[in-house]
């Protein structure tokens, strides 16, 4: 790689370049990183006694978790709730790429694409509390329903988990419709006919022909899709109520409300290794190497 | 059964764009059938309103007598090879063929059979559990045909499927082809811009020109007796002399051609004494020695190629009317060079007139 910066920039440039990109990487990622692993296995001790006698590697703060069984809990629920918000944003997804991919004229995709994307300009949280005032029991929503005589009575969606559902699968909806749109869209048309003229109804020619050409693109649309609502803050802390924790609340308040950074480093690492060894776990279910991913 | 294909006063316009002329026709049940035109001439959109991709916006399509208006695609009696093929790359082989029948609900076993009898009839029996991927382009060609017989059409449709293929791969797709529909007796419809694969396959041929067909007849009355200048001139090679209707006489016409002379030729349709018409000689009806009654005209040789068999000259007229001449190789002698004068005769009964200026 060094050579052929150099043939390009010469070698001060390259050298710079180079130089620069890892300054950004050891320094901003990779050490911060090593920082948080060497806290997790650390107790938490008052300034005095750190590099003490007591300061001693111990998986304790690992444990933790699974001596506390309300900490366990909602580790678990954040992973089966990710689960359900990758789903729902997969449902709502895949009719949207497929149309924006195979159905719709260029001219229509594009404004499309421009209406999705639009809202993605504004602020996670300004968008997030829009939906706080959306979904309020006094709100816009129930204002409509109860108008339109379809409930007799407001629903409180931002009780239990369904504000939380709601929120995430359109904060990420964009990560779960780009790449099966780009998956589709790759998708000789003629196979569509060919299923048709066949004799294949749509279910059956989504589920032989679309779905297993856009495999790859779902697989990395859901891996997004998961590990962003896993690793969300922002929605649970605002559209959540008390009995919808998530476990990046948990994290926090170890941290910032605990003071107890080790303990919040060792959390923070058990949600990612479990994400990571989840998100394997599927990809072998349903075939998909990592090299298709990259595609 | 009757498979036969009516295209009912169809009509197929895009917005302001007319890509089908109001065209009534009807073929046959168990014809092979080609539409013959130059890409854009709308033969692949009669291809889509027959398989059902699109809807006519007036008339009907018919087949077997009844209206397929309605019916979506994968509820009609017709199977479709396309130009890509659009074999399922992710399939094997004999998932492929048995695509169409695993969607009927046939069992597995009875799919198994189907597939071995067609992988048979195309000579690629065992490949069932090779993926697409390991295929040749002509074994490809051959599964794709496989595929869509397995669901028993009624209707075969063909969309240029051998254009990809190399000329001998070609030449010898054509002969098989031929060959498993007359085992089938399934109507086979025929899209192509290659006129060589539509005159030596087709029962009949439909000449298309910008969303119109100019002239349905089987292969041999196509290219003596050709209705319109476009089809003289699409259909084969052909010299197309403009001149003055001056004579119209028991199926003969006299024109006109200015420095060319008086040339005669066969009337196609009715021409009237006083107005344009053009005079098509086929390049391979001209003759070096006059002999009784043939017409001649001069002309200067520019090019001459030897093709094998036979050779061709390029040759001008003191008109600057290009002319394309064939001849066997037997008649070469080295008079026949560049910028030699050469005279060349045709017989009247072989040259066709058509109303109208000019060639197309």
């Amino acid at each position: 790689m060094f050579s052929q910066l150099k043939s390009r920039f010469g070698s001060g440039l390259a050298v710079g370049i180079i130089g620069m990109i890892a300054i950004w990487l050891i320094g901003l990622v990779i050490l911060p990183q090593i920082l948080m692993v060497d806290y997790s296995f650390r107790p938490n001790l008052l300034p005095a006694d750190i590099g003490g006698p007591k300061d001693v590697y111990s998986l304790t703060n690992y444990e933790t978790l699974f001596s506390n069984k309300i900490h366990l809990a909602i580790f678990f629920k954040t992973i089966w709730s990710s689960v359900l918000v990758t789903g729902l944003t997969l449902v709502v997804s895949y009719p949207i790429a497929f149309y924006l991919a195979k159905v719709a004229t260029p001219q229509k995709a594009a404004l499309c694409l421009l209406l999705l994307i639009i809202p993605f300009w504004i602020n996670e949280i300004l968008r997030t509390f829009s939906w706080y005032i959306i979904l309020a029991y006094k709100g816009p929503l129930n204002a409509l329903l109860l108008g339109l005589g379809l409930i007799d009575r407001p629903i409180r969606f931002l009780s239990g988990d369904g504000g939380v559902l709601i929120g995430m699968v359109y904060a990420y909806i964009l990560f779960m419709i780009f790449p099966i749109y780009n998956a589709i869209e790759s998708l000789d048309t003629n196979q569509i006919k060919a299923a048709r003229n066949l004799g294949a109804g749509w279910i059956r020619t989504h589920w032989r022909v679309v779905i297993p050409h856009a495999k790859p693109g779902i697989a990395t649309g859901c891996i997004m899709t998961f590990m962003l609502a896993a690793g969300s803050y922002a929605v649970p802390a605002l559209l959540g109520s008390p009995g919808s924790r998530w476990f990046t609340q948990i994290i926090y308040n170890w941290f910032f409300e605990g003071g107890d950074w080790n303990q919040g480093a060792a959390y923070a690492f058990l949600l990612l290794i479990i994400c990571i060894g989840f998100i394997a776990l599927v990809m072998r279910i349903f075939k998909v190497g990592l090299g298709d991913i990259a595609k | 059964m009757d498979s036969s294909v009516h295209l009912d006063n169809t009509v197929m316009q895009f917005g302001d764009f007319t890509a089908i002329q109001k065209t009534d026709l009807t073929i046959q049940s168990g014809e092979f059938f080609s539409f013959l035109g130059p890409s854009g001439c709308g033969k692949t959109t009669i291809l889509n309103m027959i398989s059902g991709f699109i809807d006519p916006t007036q008339g009907d399509i018919k087949i077997g007598g009844k209206s397929m208006r309605g019916v979506p695609a994968n509820k009609r009696p017709t199977s479709m090879i396309f130009q890509n093929l659009a074999l399922f790359p992710l399939m094997t082989v004999a998932e492929n063929i048995e695509f169409g029948l695993e969607v009927r609900g046939v069992s597995k076993s009875e799919r198994k059979k189907a597939s071995d009898r067609l992988l048979e009839l195309v000579a690629l029996e065992g490949s069932g559990a090779k993926k697409v991927s390991e295929l040749s382009g002509g074994q490809r060609q051959r599964i794709a045909i496989a595929r869509a017989l397995a669901v028993e059409p009624q209707v075969l449709l063909l969309d240029e499927p051998l254009s990809a293929l190399d000329l001998k791969l070609r030449q010898h797709m054509r002969t098989e082809l031929k060959a498993i529909q007359r085992k089938t007796g399934i109507t086979f419809i025929y899209i192509t811009h290659d006129q060589g694969e539509a005159l030596t396959m087709s029962d009949r041929v439909a000449v298309m020109s910008a969303g119109r067909i100019q002239q349905v007849a089987d292969p041999i009355t196509l290219y003596r007796d050709p209705h319109t200048a476009f089809v003289a001139s699409f259909v084969g090679e052909n010299n197309g002399v403009s001149g003055k209707v001056i004579d119209v006489n028991s199926g003969l016409v006299v024109l006109d051609c200015g420095a060319l002379g008086k040339l005669a030729g066969r009337s196609q349709g009715n021409i009237a004494i006083g107005t344009d018409a053009t005079l098509f000689i086929r390049p391979e009806h001209f003759r070096l020695q006059a002999e009784n009654g043939m017409h001649t005209l001069g002309a200067t040789i520019d090019e001459v190629n030897f093709e094998g068999a036979y050779l061709t000259l390029n040759a001008k007229t003191p008109a600057e009317q290009a002319l394309s001449i064939q001849l066997g190789t037997h008649q070469f002698t080295e008079s026949l060079k560049k910028g030699a004068p050469v005279s060349l005769s045709y017989n009247e009964r072989d040259a066709i007139v058509i109303a109208g200026e000019g060639h197309v």
